[in-house]
């Protein structure tokens, strides 16, 4: 006997109870009469925090005042922001000159307005506009962070900088209002539309090395002045450390990572020697042997000055870390892929840079930004060995006389610049996180 | 399952030239003897199906002949080509033998497309525009021309499939190898992808194809090897392998398909 339902039964609204607020509150917060009593309990005890943290950081806090003393004959009770507020470009810049203070200002904005294309839908090439920060961003930044004299070399990748910087500012303008690479906008400009490709490619190569010589030349002329790295200090030091330790550990990494899973026996070795040695030491202990042992190994009259032993350590430490995240990535990556990728011809450097890292990688985001967090806050370490990084910035207030004591709130403000920071950080990850996995649902 | 193609008996196109020849290969996973002595030639434009119980090495079989699987004893020649630890070798044989998974293995991250283009692109070194007119020509074949801009993860089982069929030929192989190619799809999907491999099948293509679907072996195989615990047992025409089974083990399986 069949049994048969004749109409289609039609969908109906959810229970009020499921999707309005006043269900939601009633369920999450009202549910009984002892969840009721610990949410009157909980509301309570923020409205104490909140309302002590607002009456001393603003109700009565002070922002003008010429030492701590005039704070206190103001308020007793409140924050002494005048402090911070009198040592806020020494929290910046350190002990850089202040007469020079824009070169940093101007790296900073030379560094967002390259990466700003990576951030436009429109804009063409953007694994070129990534490769040619990471390539020709250090140089020019660290001219323009230590000055001095300009080597040949120096000169060479100074005039680059500018040349990619250019047409990458360039390749932007075409892309955001043609929709087009800067690469076709020139030959279309040249009329050169019909030509074959090797010859369109020669244009663009001549077009290159004309731009190359102009900038050599215009480079030539500007110098400024040397300052050396024992005055750096501060947020920027932090965040030079920490940026050239983010930009180095994740290629660092990965080449780690793959050497792990190496079949290679000698470089497998290696690679696990060297990861596990440096994951299981402090990183405060590989900072001083990076300053204190390293130049006894060194030969005689070799000196590396203490910035980069730190640097190198910083670079050394988190890219063992992040083999170990890379190599969790590539483990979850199912054999299958490989086998498609083998079955195509792929090669062993095609199948990992197209198929494999670009997945494992994507898995990976919120770990590696969460290494890349932990780098930055670690990097706070250095001042133990003496460089004035930002949290050694923030310390030395108390010991200026005027300010004499005042612990507080300088740390209270370099913990919302962490924040800050590490928050925005963190936000960025999970909006590449969503965006990347747009379309793709397994 | 059987299938309304089964009437139909699709004209072999065999050549005397050899494409594949396997002689005496023996396989091991570590102490396990998955293959033993396998002697296996197949000519140009030959289709075979493999077929055999679970573990009976129909599978390793064929990642042996595009070098997924490394045997440990005997020849495997492929397209004139001795399979070894030469790397360039593999590669060159893998480019020419074309495989089909049965987890269909396309690249989530990639669109349909793009999946197509990559092995043209980067191992055949096309053009761009060129690799594109290919891909579209095959997923025309394969009939979704329309998904060309989705990702794998949202498509059905048999239209992913249809793809990796698609992607394996852009690379315009001498050989397709298929293993269990519709193992993984809901009953009703089977038939779309084994439409594609019947069309396939009709244009010369040398194949083998380890499945399940006799109907679809009856309609397209030259010849039907049964394999069983790492031998191939018995081979023959489909129409006397099915009918008239020579060997006990044969007979056992076929009465328990069927």
């Amino acid at each position: 006997m069949a049994i048969i339902k004749a109409e289609k039964t039609t969908a109906r609204p959810a229970p009020l109870f499921e999707t309005s607020v006043i269900g939601w509150l009633h369920k999450n917060l009202f549910s009984s009469a002892f969840n009721t009593l610990l949410t009157g309990f909980m509301l309570y005890i923020i409205y104490l925090t909140v309302s002590g943290v607002f009456v001393w950081g603003f109700a009565d806090a002070t922002y003008v005042a010429k030492n701590r003393r005039e704070c206190y004959d103001n308020s007793l009770t409140g924050a002494c922001w005048a402090g911070v507020i009198h040592w806020l470009d020494n929290i910046f810049y350190g002990r850089y000159p202040r007469d020079q203070i824009w070169r940093i200002n101007f790296g900073g904005l030379l560094l967002v307005l390259w990466m700003a294309p990576l951030w436009m839908s429109r804009v063409k090439g953007k694994v070129l506009v990534g490769a040619t920060v990471v390539v020709f961003y250090p140089f020019i930044a660290g001219y323009l962070f230590s000055g001095g004299d300009k080597g040949l070399f120096m000169q060479f990748t100074i005039a680059g900088a500018i040349v990619a910087f250019a047409i990458n500012m360039a390749n932007m303008i075409t892309g955001q209002t043609k929709n087009l690479g800067l690469n076709v906008f020139l030959i279309q400009m040249l009329g050169q539309t019909k030509a074959t490709d090797n010859a369109q490619r020669n244009i663009l190569l001549l077009l290159t090395a004309l731009a190359f010589g102009a900038a050599f030349v215009w480079q030539m002329g500007w110098t400024v002045e040397g300052i050396t790295w024992t005055k750096w200090g501060g947020l920027f030091l932090t965040l030079v450390i920490s940026g050239i330790g983010i930009a180095s550990s994740l290629p660092g990494g990965i080449i780690l990572a793959l050497g792990r899973r190496s079949k290679l026996t000698v470089i497998r070795v290696l690679c696990v020697g060297f990861i596990e040695v440096f994951r299981s030491v402090p990183l405060i202990t590989v900072l001083f042997m990076a300053t204190t042992m390293f130049p006894l190994f060194m030969p005689e009259g070799f000196v590396l000055n203490k910035l980069a032993q730190v640097i190198i350590a910083v670079i050394l430490f988190n890219a063992c870390y992040m083999a170990e995240t890379v190599r969790a990535g590539l483990q979850a990556i199912p054999k299958g892929q490989y086998e498609g990728a083998h079955t195509i011809g792929l090669g062993y450097w095609k199948m990992m840079g197209l198929i494999i890292m670009p997945q494992a990688l994507k898995h990976m985001i919120p770990n590696i930004v969460g290494s890349f967090i932990g780098l930055l806050k670690d990097t706070t370490l250095v001042s133990i060995i003496g460089l004035f990084d930002i949290l050694g910035m923030l310390r030395s207030i108390s010991k200026d006389m005027p300010w004499i004591g005042l612990h507080k709130e300088p740390l209270v403000f370099g913990a919302i610049l962490f924040f800050i920071l590490c928050f925005s950080m963190s936000k960025y990850s999970r909006h590449l996180e969503v965006k990347l996995s747009a379309g793709e649902r397994h | 399952m059987s299938n309304e193609q089964t009437q139909g008996k699709l004209a072999s196109a065999i050549s005397s030239e050899v494409m594949i020849e396997v002689n005496n290969m023996n396989k091991w996973y570590g102490a396990f003897h998955v293959l033993k002595d396998i002697d296996l030639t197949v000519h140009k434009g030959e289709r075979i199906v493999v077929c055999g119980p679970s573990g009976s090495g129909k599978s390793t079989l064929i990642r042996c002949i595009n070098a997924l699987e490394e045997h440990q004893e005997g020849d495997v020649i492929v397209d004139g080509i001795k399979l070894g630890k030469n790397l360039k070798n593999l590669d060159h044989i893998r480019t020419e033998v074309g495989m089909v998974f049965q987890n269909f293995n396309l690249f989530p991250h990639m669109t349909i497309l793009e999946n197509l283009i990559l092995g043209p692109i980067w191992v055949r070194k096309m053009s761009k525009a060129e690799a594109i007119e290919t891909a579209m020509m095959y997923l025309e074949r394969v009939k979704i021309p329309e998904q060309a801009d989705k990702y794998p993860g949202q498509m059905s089982g048999g239209q992913q499939q249809r793809v990796a069929i698609a992607r394996s030929l852009c690379m315009n192989p001498k050989i397709m190898l298929f293993d269990e190619p519709t193992s993984a799809l809901d009953p009703e999907m089977i038939k779309e992808v084994l439409d594609v491999m019947v069309e396939l099948a009709g244009t010369g293509m040398t194949m083998i194809v380890v499945t399940h679907e006799m109907g679809f072996a009856k309609t397209i195989a030259d010849r039907v090897i049964f394999m069983d615990e790492g031998d191939i047992v018995e081979q023959n025409k489909p129409a006397e392998f099915f009918e008239n089974p020579q060997h006990e083990r044969t007979k056992l399986f076929l009465s328990q398909i069927l």
